[in-house]
């Protein structure tokens, strides 16, 4: 007996499980259109989770990898101009924290001194299109390593010169070209040997780039002239906690050279995550509002199913196969579907998030393959797959409240309570209405309503999922026109203008600042000119003063929107939110600054949001034309001057300027999140448009199914096809809309504050994001397009009841 | 009591095929039929013989195949969806072996509903006119009810105010007591029986000898051809037995 009890066992799964899968097989081919579009949607939600996954998992895994081989500072302060040596060495002995240190000697180049060559097809020029400083250093010898693209270290020989992979992508510049700089006595000529990937400057918002060149290279082009010697000093922990303390243990050392931007180690990730890490969150976000219509619709067409099928469940019942036998059966299929979706999204992934991670491998290298590469998107599918089941079990579970006769008799789904529930609900609606008192108008419009009242419960589905891909959409696309407007400069600090000089420290500094704004100011060409100096005041922190970056100039007129308070007057100073958060200080509250061991009391005036420079900075209104660390003019063209030969002008002019337009140094510096932001918005874009058109038609067929003894009964009184097909194109469009409307508004409102405050929650000085968005884009086009995909749905299913014999759909 | 030798409803070599089947299914096979004004005219004949499918193609629910059908002389097969449609709303009334009303609606409201299509400016009179059939056919007192709330016999006799209240010129019914126990079914044609008294031209198909013993004529089909047609005269209440079992016997000599 107990040798047979394992094969009798065997048997019955081996039956049971066959039968279900054969259920399964015949209702799949049974209903191909129903069971495609579930799958379709089941499909999108597993690719977008599964890639959102694999993006956050490459671009972690590859920083990771590439930040522990090129061994970036934990911290680093820029400077030009002179500075102590003799202190820095004494700053380092005082500090035993320190694990390593070292001062970068850098030669700044403008873009337009440095062109190539290719000698073999003559291609060739130069790189002022780039915006960005260009820095030409050696080798490191202990930390922060410019890597090549293999991962290794390379020490360049004399005439060969190693350039920023972005520069490979931007100009197409390959190995073997010749790269000319133009020093201030001639030309050096360099032979492109490969490329490099940088720690520190491979970010989209780093505002400059390190070409990698021999020591003898170095040195004869130092002597050559023509370039602004830099440092950078950089430092190793031995613990990066220690970070926070360090900075301020430097900051507050009066005899350290710190006029250039310092940046810790934590920002350095932050903003080398953010692009790419921006993309996954927005696909991650996608994918939980497809699982979320993945659902709505399972379960819309699971209870269809339990409707249909009642009587053979009631049989079943009948004979006494227990409820999870049952439930079992028609889960089957739920479990096919997911599992294949699954599958399928998951492939498909592989390809989008190769896709998606290009820039990250070519500035940071790609990581290996290894286990938590493929664990994680496994798990995020696994997730997909658990929950999927899960509610679908869920729904199922009405099975067990199903009586039998009921359900044979009757072929109802509800017990006696809930029939005469029921029955009560559709007397009291039928009491509101009356065709009788009915005073005249369209008859078919009448009917549509009624059918929408009394069928909310179902037809709720197409708005929540309008509302939903509205939402998908409309967010990434205003995230996108936001980074791309030329008033977001307001979030990088600066007011709005055509073009911006910059004067970094040297030595004539101050004077040729005045000649500049002199110049500037009598041009015909150019209005509303403002200038701005940098000055290094200082300010009590935690542990003593520290460096506060103070920009003061006129702010009386400036467009700069601020979160609280307003622009600086006369003894008052205006702080970047993270300055405020830093000194916990509000608009009203005073702070204490000096300036060369003077101490002045301030007004904070307000407060305003600024994600460069680690998004530490202040405002204070006043004229400054000597000894500040940098000077910043910004001016607007008049109309009829063409802002590119102003630039091009004053550039000449004015050769230790660094002049940009405007829109181009907003569209250089954010690129890469633009562009990536540009593939989540388009990737929604189309999956928006998709879910919409999908599920309009999903929900309409297995509507149309169950409405055709009624579309049948009206028919034979004398209501005409189209008139038959009015009707549900008019309750389509109407609930398409409700839906999509609601979404957009949300968008704009609830949904500026939910991407605000993930932006917020990434600590980069943004905490009141507000949309600039392309209001005909978004808000006419983008909902009239996704009207017209859900109308589409409807045009597309409801004209194949044209030429049906009207007979057919009587009999069920 | 078809006491006119007018023709109000006729079908010539009329055929129907099903393509949606392979191979398809041809289910008619050339009907020649004339339905007198005033005619109360029974199509018999076992299940698959294309009874329904000749009550929907000559009601123009269905596009014949090939053959002709004129109502009150105008040809129906060449009618467009649209007029074919208002064909319906105005000259003919259905009643079907389930009684399809909108739950969303009253009784009185599903009975007024194409009556009020076809004539929205003529609201008060539509709605006199309805209340007095179903004062006439005993379902007045319901017509504030929900579709939920009343018997099966009740819900068919409304069907037939509804069949009647846009004044048809023919009367279709498909199986009427087909889902009813034998007093509602009684009920019902007892309801009909009345109707035609008035003078209104039917067409039924039906299952039960029982009812098919009211019609002044029985038409027998097998296998998509009408093969038999059996005159009986009108049908009073006390003829009733001896009609039933005459049908009998000779649907019966038709293998029924």
């Amino acid at each position: 007996m107990s040798l047979h009890a394992p094969e009798s066992w065997s048997f019955t799964v081996t039956i049971r499980d066959s039968i279900a899968l054969r259920y399964s097989y015949n209702d799949l081919t049974r209903n191909k259109g129903v069971n495609l579009a579930l799958i379709v949607i089941l499909v999108f939600s597993a690719f977008l989770m599964a890639t959102g996954s694999m993006v956050i998992e490459r671009v972690l895994s590859s920083m990771d990898q590439f930040f522990d081989e090129a061994r970036p500072p934990h911290f680093l302060q820029m400077h030009k101009g002179a500075y102590d040596r003799a202190e820095l060495e004494r700053f380092a002995s005082e500090h035993p924290e320190i694990d390593a240190w070292l001062i970068e000697e850098m030669l700044g180049y403008d873009s337009a001194a440095i062109a190539w060559e290719r000698s073999s097809t003559g291609e060739g020029g130069d790189l002022a299109d780039s915006l960005i400083d260009n820095l030409f250093v050696t080798q490191n010898a202990e930390f922060d390593f410019l890597l090549d693209e293999n991962g290794s270290i390379p020490r360049p020989d004399a005439g060969e010169v190693y350039v920023p992979v972005a520069y490979r992508e931007q100009f197409g510049i390959e190995v073997g070209d010749l790269l000319r700089v133009q020093t201030a006595e001639g030309v050096q000529e360099l032979r492109v040997e490969g490329f490099v990937r940088d720690s520190q400057m491979a970010s989209s918002l780093s505002q400059s780039t390190r070409f990698l060149i021999s020591e003898d290279d170095f040195a004869a082009m130092s002597a050559a002239g023509g370039a602004i010697p830099e440092i950078i000093v950089e430092y190793r922990l031995t613990d990066t906690s220690l970070v926070q303390d360090f900075q301020t243990a430097y900051e507050s050392d009066d005899a350290l050279p710190k006029n250039g931007e310092s940046v810790p180690y934590q920002l350095l990730r932050i903003v080398n995550a953010l692009s790419d890490g921006l993309v996954a969150a927005a696909l991650m976000f996608a994918s939980l509002l497809l699982v979320a219509i993945a659902l709505l619709n399972a379960r819309f067409v699971i209870r269809g199913t339990l409707e249909d099928e009642v009587r053979q469940i009631g049989a079943m019942k009948a004979i006494g196969l227990p409820n999870r036998t049952i439930s079992g059966l028609y889960l089957a299929k739920y479990r096919a579907m997911t599992f294949l979706a699954c599958v399928v999204g998951g492939l498909l992934a592989i390809a989008a998030a190769q896709m998606l991670t290009r820039t990250v491998q070519v500035d940071y290298g790609a990581a290996e393959v290894d286990l938590v590469s493929v664990l994680v998107p496994v798990l995020a599918l696994a997730f997909v797959y658990v929950f999927v089941i899960a509610i679908c079990r869920r729904v199922f579970g009405k099975i067990r409240r199903i009586e039998v006769v009921n359900a044979l008799v009757h072929g109802s789904t509800l017990d006696d309570r809930q029939t005469a529930r029921r029955a009560a609900r559709e007397v009291k609606r039928v009491r509101r209405t009356s065709l009788a008192a009915f005073g005249g108008g369209n008859l078919n419009r009448r009917l549509a309503l009624l059918d929408l009242r009394a069928e909310a419960r179902q037809w709720v589905l197409i708005p929540i999922v309008m509302f939903l891909a509205a939402v998908l959409m409309t967010l990434p696309m205003n995230l996108l026109s936001t980074l791309s407007d030329p008033a977001f400069v307001t979030f990088m600090g600066s007011p709005e203008s055509d073009l911006r000089a910059d004067l970094e420290f040297s030595e004539d500094v101050d004077a040729v600042h005045g000649d500049l704004l002199a110049a500037m100011s009598a041009d015909e060409g150019l209005e509303n000119v403002r200038a701005f100096a940098n000055v290094l005041y200082e300010t009590e922190g935690e542990e003593g003063w520290e460096v506060l970056r103070v920009d003061v100039g006129d702010f009386s007129s400036a467009a700069m929107p601020f979160i609280e308070g307003g622009p600086p007057g006369t003894g008052e100073i205006a702080l970047s939110v993270m300055n405020a958060e830093k000194y916990g200080l509000a608009t009203g509250d005073e702070i204490l600054v000096r300036l060369d061991g003077e101490p002045s009391n301030l007004t904070v005036s307000g407060v305003y949001q600024d994600i460069t420079g680690g998004g530490l900075s202040a405002k204070m209104q006043g004229e400054v034309d000597a000894g500040a660390a940098s000077y910043t003019v910004f001016a607007d063209t008049a109309a009829g001057a063409d802002t590119a030969e102003l630039v091009a002008e004053y550039a000449d002019a004015f050769p230790s300027a660094k002049v940009t337009p405007m829109r181009e140094f907003m569209e250089q510096t954010l690129s890469y999140v633009t562009d990536a932001v540009r593939n989540a918005a388009l990737l929604t874009f189309a999956f928006g448009l998709g879910v919409a058109l999908v599920i309009t038609s999903l929900f309409l067929k297995l509507r149309l199914t169950r409405d055709r003894q009624k579309m049948g009964m009206l028919s034979a009184v004398g209501f005409s096809t189209n008139e038959l097909i009015a009707q549900v194109r008019g309750k389509t469009l109407a609930a398409v809309v409700v839906g999509t409307v609601l979404g957009s508004v949300f968008a704009a409102t609830g949904g500026e504050s939910v991407a605000g405050s993930l932006l917020a929650l990434a600590g980069l000085g943004i905490v009141d994001l507000e949309f600039l968005p392309n209001p005909w884009l978004v808000y006419l086009a983008y909902p009239l397009l996704l009207i017209s995909a859900g109308y589409l749905g409807a045009v597309f299913l409801t004209s194949r009841l044209r030429g049906a014999d009207k007979s057919s759909w009587l009999r069920g | 009591m078809s006491n006119d030798d007018r023709i109000t409803l006729e079908c010539k070599e009329l055929t129907k095929t099903y393509f949606s089947t392979e191979p398809p299914a041809k289910v008619l096979h050339g009907i020649d039929l004339a339905v007198r004004t005033g005619e109360f005219l029974v199509v018999m004949g076992a299940s698959g013989s294309g009874k329904s499918t000749l009550l929907y193609s000559i009601s123009g629910m269905d596009r014949p195949t090939t053959g002709s059908v004129l109502l009150e002389g105008r040809e129906l097969t060449s009618l467009d969806d649209a007029e074919m449609s208002r064909v319906r709303l105005t000259r003919m009334g259905f009643i079907f072996q389930q009684a399809y009303f909108l739950s969303n609606l009253n009784i009185q409201d599903n009975i007024l509903l194409p009556a009020l299509k076809a004539a929205p400016g003529d609201r008060d009179a539509v709605v006199e006119r309805v209340d007095a059939l179903m004062e006439r056919f005993g379902i007045g007192h319901v017509k504030r009810h929900g579709v939920t709330q009343v018997s099966g016999g009740q819900l068919q006799r409304a069907s037939i105010c509804r069949a009647l209240a846009g004044r048809p010129a023919v009367l279709f019914a498909d199986e009427p007591t087909g889902a009813l126990n034998s007093s509602m079914s009684a009920e019902v044609m007892n309801a009909l029986t009345d109707v035609h008294g008035d003078g209104a031209t039917i067409v039924m198909v039906t299952h039960d000898p029982a009812c098919a013993a009211r019609a002044e004529r029985v038409v027998f089909l097998r296998d998509g051809l009408l093969v038999d047609t059996r005159e009986q005269g009108a049908w009073t209440a006390e003829t009733a037995k001896q009609r039933e079992d005459d049908l009998f016997s000779w649907l019966s000599s038709n293998g029924f």
